[in-house]
């Protein structure tokens, strides 16, 4: 096949030939980006949060009055819960996992304020906490009941507990040797509590935060107006509605605030990635979709230009298979400039996002990929015109318009 | 001659259907998606407050501790809340003609009516001069005065929504409420209320909407208030206490003043650092002075409020329309090739040059135009779905309002005259004679 009549045929029609491989370029240009950043948000999504988040229920409770006792009503509560039918455990909590709030602390395995810390997520629970997780000891041991401290009215709290449970992810960075067990870990104040269990692994509260993976259990009940449930299969929806009610009538000082599924209180924080995500597909798969029409749209105007063209070059003895050859290498050349203009662009693009909007580097495998299904995307296209043009019959060269 | 343009576009529209459907389809998508994009953007990036954004100040000390400073990849940068103590302290003595310190709290409403169970809500305390610091709009009533302030009276300002609930919406002024075991008189409600973005606490949710009843900030220690958001402190402190917690160096504490003129912001900025030096006296602010004041538009843009992720979708969308621009470049310029023959011919019967070029126009601009329009329909659809996709989002964030719209009428037909005049003035200059002959 002769490239050199096919490139002087588009030669004649430079400026739509030119505007179609821009198009292509800048359709690169947003591909490759937009499937970049889609996946980035796809990968967030997916990361193992280390809880079974489906079979939970979460309470978020508040007390009032003057004489309100805390700590009274967090075991009559605890009470009632872990006996309702349908529940398999419950514990208390200072803060939801992957809510999206809660509050954090800076740690190190020195007691000096001016070594780096190493920022972890704070929770506060009792010996049910792991359970109701369902998130697994690795190492170690889990809390005794009796290590748990209740808040009681009027008496003082210990500032630290003695004894704490990490993630593995924390207990590596505190002692990447891997010997975290039974070692000290020291809080802001410079006081050491000793590790006692290391947790396999589990997300914290901001999946948006560096250190998502690094978390601390305290073996106390303070502050914790938010509960965790664990149903027993298939048992937690119909449960929300039961637990709301008995709540609500157990204790007239306690605000119930909200009952709600972990799995709901998940997908509202992921909301924002999928959205992105979302958005992202549908501007991409309107963008193929609209280049693909051009091209068909273009290849079909120069089939019906040439008609008479293919009619003379079939009589003088050019197969079927020649003109469809024609045109679809007609349209890999279109596609192939564009192509790689389009990677130049999306370079340059890839590189504003990265400087201007915070955004990670390129991973440049993505580019050869999309331009392989560009290719892929813009020959089908043009299959339909050039089997039509294909099928001009000989004779058209014969008759004058 | 305009209605003969009209009727020859419509012809040439008609005769080749599919062509300008495609047309309209790229401008109307293209439109969509950028459109879209661009209202979610210009809602978030605007101004809340424009008749005084540059006299109302937010106001940053770095009390900080001496190790490292508030913000490791930025040391310039000071903590954006402020500890009790300066607040009470800048309340006494600043010289602002109006300032209110301000946080976010919680409280149990305990309705007199039985039929209504206690509730919580979400509650600021904050000075009387909030309310005229951002001009806050009242239904009935209005802020309580500076003696309430100065004897930390129980006074409250309810939202419309509360006053729906407990008063059925009737001016309540005047009306008890028991609220966390003590009983609140009502001075004002306010009217709707939208600030956008919520600038006068970025930090505990810039879109939200304002849910929140108002009450004296003075109260704080005598309720033992409790900061509801966000609270840091550089410091390892042992909080047993209200008490402790109001004297500790947590930041949790948002502050606001008004200065009319660059003299009282350099008069402000002035006693900011005198504080500062006074504090070192004591042994606190151990870090280099460092006070900032930002008026709104700059506090916005300090807390990146408008989020990294908006952007990406508005440039990517503008790319989008450059796409959907070049196909129809490419588009007209085929379909005017089509027809160079029709052209010629009327050239060659006497038509002029501009007679031609002002007919292809016209039809460019009825296809840029109902292209447009399309494409604001399907921008509302688009936001619509991004509504969806949201829970979170106010509606009103998502709203196209005029600008957009005119915004998105004038994006079409200048796209498409655009797109338009290259092909027009192309297929007008051939030479008919030579297009004549070759056929």
């Amino acid at each position: 096949m002769e490239l050199r009549p096919i490139v002087s045929a588009l030669m004649r029609h430079k400026t739509g030939t030119l505007l179609v491989a821009l198009q292509i370029a800048v359709t690169l240009a947003i591909i490759v980006n937009g499937l970049f950043i889609i996946n980035k948000r796809i990968e967030k999504i997916n990361r193992p949060y280390g809880i079974n988040v489906d079979s939970i229920i979460t309470v978020s409770v508040r007390g009032f009055g003057e004489d309100f006792d805390s700590g009274a009503s967090l075991r009559e509560d605890m009470d009632l819960l872990r006996n309702l039918p349908g529940v398999v455990a419950a514990t208390s909590i200072n803060q939801i996992p992957l809510s999206g709030s809660g509050s954090s602390t800076g740690l190190r395995s020195v007691p000096d304020e001016t070594a780096t810390s190493t920022s972890a997520t704070i929770y506060n629970t009792d010996e049910y906490g792991l359970t109701t997780l369902e998130t697994a000891l690795i190492e170690g041991r889990d809390f005794y009941p009796e290590e748990v401290e209740y808040s009681v009215p009027g008496q003082a709290q210990r500032d630290i507990p003695p004894v704490v449970l990490v993630t593995k992810a924390l207990a590596d960075k505190l002692y990447p040797d891997g010997d975290a067990l039974g070692r000290p870990l020291y809080w802001p104040s410079m006081e050491p509590s000793t590790i006692v269990g290391i947790i396999g692994h589990m997300m914290g509260s901001w999946p948006d935060w560096h250190a998502i993976n690094n978390s601390v259990f305290q073996p106390r009940t303070r502050n914790n107006f938010r509960y965790l449930i664990k149903a027993e299969p298939g048992a937690r929806d119909s449960l929300v509605p039961v637990i709301e009610e008995q709540l609500a009538e157990l204790n007239r000082q306690r605000l119930v605030r909200s009952v709600t599924t972990h799995e709901d209180v998940v997908t509202r924080t992921y909301e924002a990635d999928r959205a992105m995500a979302n958005i992202l597909i549908a501007i991409i798969v309107l963008l193929v979709g609209l280049t693909s029409l051009v091209i068909v749209g273009l290849a079909s105007y120069f089939v019906s230009q040439r008609i008479k063209q293919i009619g003379t070059r079939r009589a003088l003895g050019a197969t079927q298979i020649d003109i469809l050859r024609y045109f679809l290498v007609e349209n890999w050349i279109i596609t192939t400039v564009g192509a790689f203009a389009g990677c130049l662009l999306t370079v340059a693009v890839s590189y504003l996002l990265e400087t201007n909007f915070d955004l990670p580097r390129l991973d440049y495998s993505y580019l050869l990929v999309c331009v392989i299904a560009l290719w892929l995307i813009s020959q089908f296209s043009a299959l339909f015109p050039a089997r039509r043009a294909s099928a001009v019959p000989p004779a058209v060269a014969t008759r004058t318009v | 001659m305009f209605s003969y343009d009209i009727w020859n576009a419509l012809r040439s529209m008609r005769r080749n259907p599919i062509l300008t459907s495609l047309m309209v389809a790229a401008i109307a998508v293209g439109i969509g998606v950028s459109i879209s994009m661009l209202s979610v953007y210009h809602i978030m990036a605007s101004n809340p407050i424009p008749h005084k954004s540059d006299q109302l100040f937010r106001v940053t000390l770095d009390s900080w501790g001496p190790l490292r400073p508030y913000d490791d990849s930025d040391p310039m940068k000071t903590p954006i809340q402020i500890t009790y103590r300066e607040a009470t302290a800048l309340m006494r003595t600043g010289e602002a003609s109006r300032q209110s310190a301000m946080f976010e709290t919680g409280l149990v409403v305990e309705p007199d009516s039985p039929d209504l169970i206690p509730f919580e809500t979400r509650a600021r305390a904050a000075f009387s001069d909030f309310f005229y610091l951002f001009d806050v709009p009242f239904l009935y009533g209005g802020p309580w005065d500076k003696l309430a302030d100065d004897e930390a009276a129980q006074v409250v300002v309810l939202t419309p929504a509360i006053n729906n609930k407990l008063f059925g919406g009737r001016d309540s002024v005047g009306e008890k409420i028991l609220m966390s075991g003590r009983t609140f008189t009502v001075t004002g409600v306010i009217d709707r209320w939208e600030p956008m973005p919520r600038y006068y606490d970025t930090r505990n949710g810039p879109f939200q909407l304002v849910n929140e009843i108002f009450i004296p900030f003075t109260l704080t220690p005598r309720m033992e208030l409790w900061s509801h958001a966000s609270s840091s402190n550089w410091k390892a402190e042992k909080i047993q206490n209200h008490a402790e917690w109001l004297n500790s160096e947590a930041v949790w504490i948002q502050y606001w003043a008004e200065l009319k003129s660059d003299l009282e912001v350099q008069a402000y900025q002035d006693h900011l650092d005198n504080y500062a030096r006074e504090q070192k006296k004591v042994g606190r602010f151990q870090r280099p002075i460092n006070n900032r004041i930002f008026n709104v538009t700059d506090w916005l843009d300090y807390r990146e409020v408008v989020p990294n992720e908006v952007k990406v979708l508005v440039a990517l969308g503008f790319l989008f329309l450059v796409v959907c621009l070049l196909s129809s470049v490419a588009l007209l310029l085929t379909k005017f090739d089509g027809r160079s023959m029709e052209v010629s011919l009327r050239r060659a019967l006497g038509a002029s040059r501009s007679a031609l070029l002002g007919q292809h126009l016209m039809e460019v601009m009825v296809i840029g135009f109902v292209g447009g329009l399309l494409g604001i329909g399907l921008t509302q659809l688009c936001l619509l779905a991004i509504e969806a996709m949201i829970s979170q989002a106010p509606e009103y964030m998502l709203r196209m309002d005029w600008q957009m719209i005119a915004a998105a009428v004038v994006i079409a037909i200048v796209t498409s005259v655009i797109a338009g005049l290259f092909p027009a003035w192309r297929s007008c200059v051939t030479d008919p004679a030579q297009a004549l002959k070759t056929q």
